[in-house]
């Protein structure tokens, strides 16, 4: 139930903007004294149960008649050409929108706090302003290029703009080297995929290779097919469904661990002194064996002593 | 300040403002004149072409306590518009109908006059000095001219475009602020030191319930743009009726002090702390009061199944035991050898 308190009309003649509306005040209701709220009560305004205190809601000024009284007073009509003002709705989005959301042409779908997309909206406000009042200018003959040659004194002096261009200048040359950078690292990821994919290729081959030799060697094979490459890969015809079942050869797990691991080899009787061992220099180095070598694979003794005639001569000139 | 008498289309005589300048330069769409006895070539003064009758003049001038952002971008304003005056401080004590006087006295028909309180708010009038309307609003969110990220640029003095929102036309009270903005905002024709090209445009806005201002440079004639600056918000408080005076003609309900907003934030952050402290109360009260023991175990019924009684069962032999018959498998090579066969 709103009281129209006295002492409340006193408190709003101060210049307080924000006053919360609507507030309960339980401990305000002490202002009013017992012998008022006894009279209030005798005239019937008080209800039984809790009576709690709420102000006025704030009325706000709003006369509009006063505002076009005082508009219509104030305003100059003044031609276009002295004012140069123009209203209208921003121009059309030519932007690529996300899929999904669409150009936000009105204004009450702005986001106020979605700084792009508010900042759009003003320029392309002025966009449409722009574009509805350059023709306008032209037939009022008011130019809006600037010739090439005419220097004039600017809003911003030559070196704040110096100061931006640098700045421009600076954040777009460590984009770029960002970008560099990040083509480099990609590059050098990509390089190094294809050099493991070629030396696993190869490696395959020479295992490919070995063990037809190998089985060659064996006695599986009596064709000399390896050696031409993988001409004769495809269309090996089937041998006879008669002796298909005989003709198995090793079980196709054993196959399977021949492929894969190899044919196991000889485990001991290597290393003979025989006459091919003998002969074999495949275990030679010239390097090595001429000193020759990378350096500091044998440090000599550093603090080697100098022989007799350097002995002398020391000791002749000391 | 005596106005000039130019001689118009004499331009041999050096005009009295003339600005020097070191390059090349060229009068309005007339023929160059390069001194060759000077390397230094003046730059005449823009030359009005017609006669300026649209006399508006605009005071811009702060009180005490402004930080150095308001003084630029007061600066800027004064930049930004040539038919602007500038006047020193204005002392706190003072009442506010002293600016009439005061813009009286420099001839002035507008007031911008900017005002701080507890040096962080900020408060612009603009008013229409003797007798017009004025309106005061609180000022948030500014960007001066020289922000590195405003990157156009615009002749001194050029006249702009004025945009604005269709909403202006809508409420009374923008009408109102928006004729009250194109007198202050737009550089008459033929002003003295104004330029005759116009290059730049100035947005004003209705978002949010409050004014934003937005100043681009035209680069082409298509309409591409870029940002000047400077860029504030205005959040309307009052509209009275006289200049800094005068009965209120309209009051912005959705307007919070900044005292109150301050004061709100305030008491948020106050009632979240004693929130957490009674939480923290009431778990210390849970774990120091007495806790009854449980003798009787609550949920111990709840899986039984009511089932019948089965007869109990007693085996007096024992099972038999299963005989498992393994697969007898051949050995490994015996299998490769039967294989190959």
């Amino acid at each position: 139930m709103i009281i129209d308190n006295p002492t409340m009309d006193a408190e709003e003649e101060h210049p307080e903007p924000g006053q919360d509306s609507e507030e309960e005040e339980d401990e305000e209701q002490s202002e009013l004294s017992d012998g008022e709220l006894q009279e209030a009560f005798a005239r019937g305004l008080l209800k039984p149960g809790m009576n709690v205190m709420i102000d006025k809601p704030k009325k706000c000024a709003n006369s509009q008649e006063g505002l076009k009284q005082c508009l219509a007073d104030f305003r100059r009509d003044l031609p276009w050409v002295e004012r140069l003002d123009l209203t209208n709705l921003p121009a059309e989005n030519v932007l690529v929108t996300p899929e999904g959301k669409e150009p936000k042409t009105t204004k009450a779908e702005i986001n106020p706090d979605n700084d792009f997309e508010r900042e759009m909206f003003f320029y392309r406000q002025a966009q449409a302003t722009v574009l509805q009042a350059l023709p306008l200018l032209n037939k009022h003959s008011i130019a809006t290029k600037r010739p090439d040659d005419y220097f004039a004194e600017m809003a911003k002096s030559d070196q704040q703009m110096q100061k931006i261009r640098t700045k421009l200048i600076a954040k777009q040359t460590i984009i770029e080297r960002s970008e560099k950078a990040k083509q480099l690292r990609e590059q050098r990821k990509f390089g190094k995929k294809v050099q493991i994919e070629v030396m696993q290729k190869r490696q395959k081959e020479k295992k490919a290779m070995m063990s037809a030799v190998k089985k060659y060697q064996k006695g599986m094979t009596d064709k000399l097919d390896f050696l031409e490459g993988d001409k004769k890969k495809a269309g090996k015809d089937n041998p006879d469904p008669k002796k298909a079942t005989q003709k198995r050869g090793p079980n196709s797990k054993r196959k399977f661990k021949d492929q894969k691991f190899g044919f196991g080899g000889k485990k001991s009787g290597t290393k003979w002194n025989t006459k091919e061992s003998f002969n074999d220099v495949s275990g030679f180095r010239a390097k090595v064996a001429h000193g020759k070598g990378p350096k500091g694979a044998k440090r000599g003794n550093k603090n080697k002593r100098p022989g007799k005639t350097v002995r002398k001569k020391m000791k002749n000139r000391s | 300040m005596a106005s000039s008498k130019r001689k118009r289309g004499a331009q041999g005589s050096a005009p009295k403002k003339a600005k020097k300048v070191k390059f090349v330069s060229n009068e309005d769409e007339t023929s160059s004149e390069i001194n060759p006895e000077t390397h230094e070539v003046t730059v005449p003064a823009p030359v009005s072409r017609g006669k300026w009758t649209n006399k508006e003049r605009v005071l811009i001038f702060s009180s005490r306590g402004v930080n150095f952002r308001t003084r630029h971008l007061m600066q800027d304003l004064r930049t930004l518009m040539p038919h602007s005056k500038a006047d020193t401080k204005m002392d706190r004590k003072d009442k506010l109908f002293v600016i009439n006087e005061v813009c009286e006295m420099k001839n002035c028909n507008k007031c911008l006059f900017f005002e701080a309180k507890k040096k962080q708010d900020l408060y612009l009038w603009i008013s229409n000095s003797p007798h017009g309307p004025s309106a005061k609003f609180l000022v948030q969110n500014i960007h001066t001219l020289a922000e590195l990220k405003m990157t156009g640029n615009c002749l001194k003095g050029s006249r702009p475009l004025l945009s604005f929102d269709p909403t202006f036309d809508k409420e009374p009270h923008y009408a109102l602020l928006k004729e009250l903005f194109i007198q202050t905002f737009s550089t008459p024709r033929y002003h003295p030191k104004s330029q005759p090209f116009v290059d730049h445009v100035l947005t004003f806005t209705i978002v949010d319930n409050r004014i934003w201002f937005r100043n681009y440079q035209i680069i082409e004639e298509d309409a591409s743009l870029v940002e000047i600056g400077p860029r504030f918000v205005l959040n309307l408080i009052k509209i009275f009726q006289g200049s800094f005076g005068g009965p209120t003609l309209f009051e912005n309900e959705h307007f919070q002090s900044p005292n109150m907003h301050r004061r709100q934030l305030r008491l948020a952050a106050a009632a979240k702390v004693r929130e957490k402290q009674m939480v923290k109360e009431l778990q210390k009260m849970k774990r120091t009061e007495a806790k009854e023991d449980v003798t009787k175990d609550v949920t111990a019924d709840v899986f039984l199944t009511p089932a019948d009684e089965k007869p109990v069962q007693i085996e007096t032999e024992p099972p038999q035991v299963k005989v498992v018959k393994k697969k007898h498998k051949v050995f490994k090579r015996q299998r490769m050898q039967m294989a190959r066969r």
